[in-house]
């Protein structure tokens, strides 16, 4: 088994509002390996962003706070160390890119600047000019065309895409260990969607690091994840190897999800009849249900779902296959 | 497109604003403000009278002739002369516009500087304790009258303490600067509340940015993020608010100046006003618009320094 890189232990996230407190993150488990990529699914409000800034300590505070668990980086617990430290981590062993290409880099400074910032920080061996060479390998990395010129631009002068191209080379410019994924192809065309992926796979087996993507897009997890979590209401419901996830979903939430995919039948080319939802809502975290936060949304929700068989607990249903669920489909 | 080729072209633009802005001067105070005549005369003043002063005046001359020679002044700065003092315009604008600025233009420089220091440090520490009182401060500072500020300044920093002269001005240099470090301090603290505020909201509006969180995932600390990400930012509308307010330092301040008697330009636009001398007053209002055009002109040329998106053209 590949090396293990990062551990999350029962990770609790609570904000603090004006209607009161809402734990944001419940209790959540992940393990990301070297070189593996795992995709945590789910809906708006689910609390993937908010796991992964976590993961940061980018959590605004206040209003937020992580109110207990643990955060291993390879042997490290990242939320015991000073806030000094975790900065030489961040941009550096652990980086992130976001969700919003066109707005996530800085308007007044060239993107050569920008990426030759993060060297400036964490590489401070490399000289100036050293720093200027490194970034337009890392530009001519992540597949932009005449690197030379475009290292001189701002971000206004390129496309998003690009623009995503250009965060994807800044967070990996110092190769860390760990990159996490926020959404990062929602906001672009779906041709430069699979680019990016295509690009951020070449660029793991290069490079070995581990990737957290987070996604709302199950197509995407297909496409580029080993492991899965599928996160509901701050929780985890779900989670598998993607081929047995998406073969044998146990839970009916993961089912749902994977039946309102959009597809084809392969052999006819017919459009499915009707795309199947899921129906209902997600609860507010402010009024969550007794017993199984699902229960609102459930076919197969029994009594025990509603209240009386208490919360359901991720449960081993063997295989490295985990389910929060009284009722799993089999 | 370059920069000098900019310029010239924002310059040329300026020569209509220019044309409307004297046709509305010519319009208020030659069609809309009482015969001056009047006023000079009295209302038992016989029409031979009116005539004369009128024809001393150039009243009598065509409308468009008039209407150049507003349009002329604000090319050649020749205002003609005083109705009351009969002085050269231009002569009094230069006397007075140098008292007045040794007054508005340190303490302008010294209250932005203090205003931006302060907002940056309130964003630093924004949402606590620190940041609130800050605020708070502001708002009890703009609650006050100015009037108040002066009246205590010179009662109890100048008359009890010593510290300053009450009031009057010396010409030369550096004779002129026990007179003028209270109404410095008197502006600085006017203007301090409402420019911290003003800053406060322009850093904030930067801080929770994108592009801030980026720098954060970078590894930045606080205080460069600050100082390199989020100023940089925020210099396009301390910039706009900055050299928008250039030209009237020029002007002076009419309170201030009144009270502490320093022979600036401020002071002569009230004595202007209130003897309705009307060469003088069109001066002032000439010579501001002149200023204000010109100094947004200067401000477009900095946008383009600052801000990389912001295309010649």
């Amino acid at each position: 088994m590949a090396e293990k890189i990062l551990d999350v232990k029962d990770l609790v996230v609570e904000f603090n509002t004006d209607r009161g407190k809402v734990t944001a993150v419940n209790g959540v488990n992940l393990e990301v390996f070297k070189g593996k990529t795992l995709g945590l699914v789910g809906e708006s409000g689910s609390g993937k962003s908010v796991t992964a800034l976590s993961i940061m300590r980018l959590i605004p505070t206040p209003p937020g706070n992580i109110a207990a668990g643990e955060i291993k980086f390879r042997d490290k617990n990242l939320l015991d160390i000073p806030l000094d430290h975790m900065r030489e981590i961040r941009g550096n062993k652990v980086a992130m890119i976001f969700q919003e290409p066109m707005t996530s880099l800085n308007p007044v400074f060239t993107v050569g600047n920008q990426i030759e910032e993060v060297l400036e920080l964490h590489q401070k061996e490399l000289s100036p000019a050293q720093r200027k060479e490194k970034a337009i390998e890392m530009l001519r990395l992540v597949g932009i065309p005449s690197p030379e010129q475009r290292v001189e631009e701002y971000p206004h002068q390129l496309s998003g895409g690009m623009r995503q191209r250009v965060m994807i080379a800044m967070s990996l410019a110092c190769e860390p260990d760990l990159l996490i994924a926020d959404e990062p192809t929602t906001a672009l065309d779906v041709t430069i969607q699979a680019q990016i992926l295509e690009l951020m796979k070449k660029l793991q087996t290069e490079l070995g690091m581990g990737i957290i993507m987070i996604t709302h897009d199950l197509g995407v997890v297909a496409e580029t994840c080993d492991d899965v979590a599928v996160m509901y209401c701050g929780q985890i419901v779900e989670t598998a190897d993607v081929e047995t996830l998406f073969k044998h979903p146990q839970h009916p939430y993961t089912k749902g999800l994977i039946e309102s995919i959009p597809s084809f039948d392969s052999t006819t080319g017919a459009k499915k009849d009707r795309l199947p939802t899921i129906e209902g809502m997600v609860p507010s975290l402010f009024e969550l249900p007794e017993g199984c936060n699902f229960q609102g949304r459930c076919a197969y929700a029994s009594e025990k779902c509603k209240g009386s068989g208490g919360e359901p607990k991720l449960e081993s249903i063997g295989n490295e296959h985990l389910v929060r669920c009284f009722h799993p489909l089999a | 497109m370059n920069i000098y080729t900019y310029i010239i072209r924002r310059l040329l633009y300026v020569i209509p604003v220019l044309l409307g802005v004297c046709a509305i001067i010519f319009v208020l105070f030659n069609l809309v403000s009482p015969d001056p005549t009047l006023i000079m005369l009295g209302k038992h003043a016989s029409v031979k009278q009116m005539a004369e002063l009128r024809a001393e005046l150039g009243l009598d001359r065509p409308m468009i002739e008039q209407y150049f020679d507003i349009v002329k002044s604000a090319f050649t700065f020749d205002f003609g002369r005083s109705w009351t003092t009969k002085q050269e315009i231009s002569e009094m604008i230069k006397a007075g516009a140098l008292p007045s600025l040794t007054v508005t233009f340190p303490a302008f420089i010294l209250a932005t500087v203090i205003a931006v220091a302060i907002s940056l440090f309130v964003a630093f520490y924004r949402g606590k304790f620190l940041d609130k009182s800050v605020v708070l401060l502001c708002v009890a500072l703009m609650s006050i009258s100015s009037l108040a500020y002066i009246l205590f300044g010179q009662y109890f920093f100048a008359f009890k303490l010593g510290l300053f002269e009450i009031s009057g001005y010396e010409q030369a240099f550096p004779d002129f600067i026990p007179y003028v470090m209270l109404p410095i301090l008197i502006l600085i603290i006017i203007s301090i509340g409402p420019d911290v505020r003003f800053y406060r909201t322009v850093m904030l509006d930067e801080i929770y940015q994108d592009y801030v969180r980026t720098a954060r995932a970078k590894g930045l600390g606080e205080k460069m993020i600050l100082f390199k990400h989020v100023l940089k930012n925020a210099m396009i509308p301390i910039i706009t608010f900055v050299v928008i307010r250039l030209p009237f330092l020029i002007l002076g301040t009419l309170l201030i100046e009144s009270f502490f008697s320093i022979p600036g330009l401020g002071g002569i636009t009230l004595n202007a006003i209130n003897s309705s001398d009307f060469p003088v007053i069109r001066a002032m209002t000439v010579l501001s618009a002149v200023a204000y055009i010109i100094f947004s002109v200067i401000t477009d040329v900095l946008y383009t320094l600052v801000d990389p998106r912001v295309r010649l053209g």
